[in-house]
């Protein structure tokens, strides 16, 4: 076990940096995506239930599933991935973005209206600082969960460590399949570990000093 | 920061129980449609030796019965030993340990399922039994999380006034706990069902059967046919299950709860 890690630690550490990379994108894109829809929510609110469901039915689509139905579409390798970890990342962090900002009192919106801020001020000055935690804690769920999907998104030939998972299965019975599978299931959650903790870093510094706990 | 109207907390906790009728009646109409236009398709549509083979009737029962047969084993050994563990662990003697264990069950969410699953399978075998076990490892936080935290939300001051009203510990648990905490429990264990029926997709990896068969067969002898099939069909599958899942959730809660 040791060796086979000394002997791949460079190829481990640069899919171990992929898997971050996959992830981390994917996570930004989906962050803006669910902001910009829950904003949207937030202005018409005919649109709340339907954005709910939309986060309910998407996380109830199964993984493998929706990469089956996107492999067609764009082939395989690094574009169904990105895909596949923004889809189901986007989705908690769009329900934490519509809980947190239709939460944000109408009356401290009125108040920075009456101070004489613009729609876009009263938007990122008041309501984004306001909705933060929650939203970060949304973008917490979605980074654990979207590790997860990074590995299956590798049976299209995405990049990362859930190579070395299948790398293992097809290798059955072969000297080297079960440290194959063992570095990149152990590798995933030591992954996901540490970026939980950077999450929850990021998200205690850029929590507005006023509402922090 | 209080646990009750923090929704961050709520959020990275506990699965909700589900509200409103639109899904209830929604999730059966798309699945139909779905469903409908596939029949359709599969009817109509002019099929090579290797898909229509892939592709038989009967084929795609069997598949279909292995995936549901796979995750109703797993939810129900799920259910039999993660809501007693919650109970366990939110009577007074073992209230310490609760935090813990959940901490641990947490940073385990942390496991890429399909790892799980083939690491497993390596270690006692392929087949139905690992499959059930790596599925049921993973699905076992949701309701255990849910059945504390279920627990945990009952108004302390109901409890201690069915203790006045003379009832035993296990009456309480019986009659004023489990009851009120039904609607958080069974958010979890839809929660899990709709996990299991999503990750038994790969146990065709460890020839422990599924639908997902088809989805490796699509990929692997390039018919696009059968990888949509199988997709749609797993897709169909989860969001009927998660229907069951919101209508047991209905039936199972208390009237004076709804």
């Amino acid at each position: 076990m040791w060796e086979f890690v000394s002997e791949r630690w460079q190829d481990i550490a640069y899919r171990a940096f992929q898997h971050t990379s996959l992830v981390v994108q994917a996570l930004v894109l989906a962050t803006v995506i669910a902001i910009a829809v829950a904003l949207l929510v937030t202005r018409v609110k005919a649109l709340e239930p339907v954005a709910n469901a939309i986060s309910a039915i998407g996380l109830t689509i199964p993984s493998f599933a929706l990469l089956g139905l996107l492999l067609p579409l764009v082939g395989i390798g690094t574009l169904p991935s990105v895909l596949l970890v923004t889809f189901y990342a986007t989705l908690p962090i769009l329900r934490n973005a519509v809980v947190g900002l239709m939460g944000v009192s109408p009356l401290l919106m009125e108040s920075a209206q009456g101070m004489g801020m613009s729609a876009f001020g009263r938007f990122l000055r008041v309501q984004l600082p306001l909705a933060w935690p929650v939203i970060m804690a949304g973008l917490r769920t979605s980074a654990q969960m979207s590790m997860g999907v990074a590995a299956i998104a590798a049976y299209a030939l995405g990049p990362g460590l859930g190579q070395y998972i299948f790398t293992g299965l097809t290798q059955i019975g072969g000297q080297n399949a079960v440290p194959y599978a063992v570095v990149g299931t152990v590798g995933i959650i030591i992954l996901a570990l540490l970026l939980d903790a950077i999450l929850l870093l990021v998200s205690r510094l850029t929590t507005s000093k006023g509402i922090r706990a | 920061m209080s646990e009750q109207n923090d929704p961050s907390s709520a959020e990275a906790g506990a699965e909700q129980p589900s509200h409103g009728l639109g899904l209830l009646v929604g999730l059966p109409l798309i699945c139909a449609a779905i469903l409908g236009g596939w029949t359709l398709w599969r009817q109509t549509a002019e099929l090579d030796d290797i898909e229509s083979r892939q592709l038989a009737w009967g084929t795609i029962l069997d598949l279909t019965r292995e995936h549901i047969v796979l995750t109703l084993v797993t939810t129900a050994i799920v259910l039999v030993t993660a809501v007693p563990l919650g109970i366990l662990l939110t009577r007074p003697a073992f209230r310490r340990l609760s935090t813990p264990v959940v901490g641990f069950a947490n940073a385990g969410q942390a496991a890429p399922v399909i790892g799980i699953i083939v690491l497993l399978a390596m270690w006692i075998g392929f087949g139905f039994r690992a499959a059930v076990i790596s599925l049921g490892l993973y699905a076992f936080l949701p309701v255990l999380r849910n059945t504390i935290v279920g627990l945990q939300q009952v108004d302390p001051t109901l409890v201690e006034a069915a203790r006045g009203m003379g009832m035993s510990g296990f009456d309480v648990l019986r009659r004023v706990e489990l009851p009120l905490a039904i609607p958080i429990i069974m958010a979890g264990v839809r929660t899990a069902l709709v996990l299991v029926v999503g990750t038994a997709s790969f146990a065709t990896f460890i020839n422990a059967g599924g639908l997902g068969a088809l989805i490796v067969t699509g990929i692997t002898l390039f018919r696009n046919s059968v990888l949509i099939s199988g997709a749609l069909i797993i897709a169909v599958l989860a969001l009927l299950i998660d229907w069951a899942g919101r209508v047991f959730e209905r039936i199972a809660t208390p009237k004076g709860l709804s």
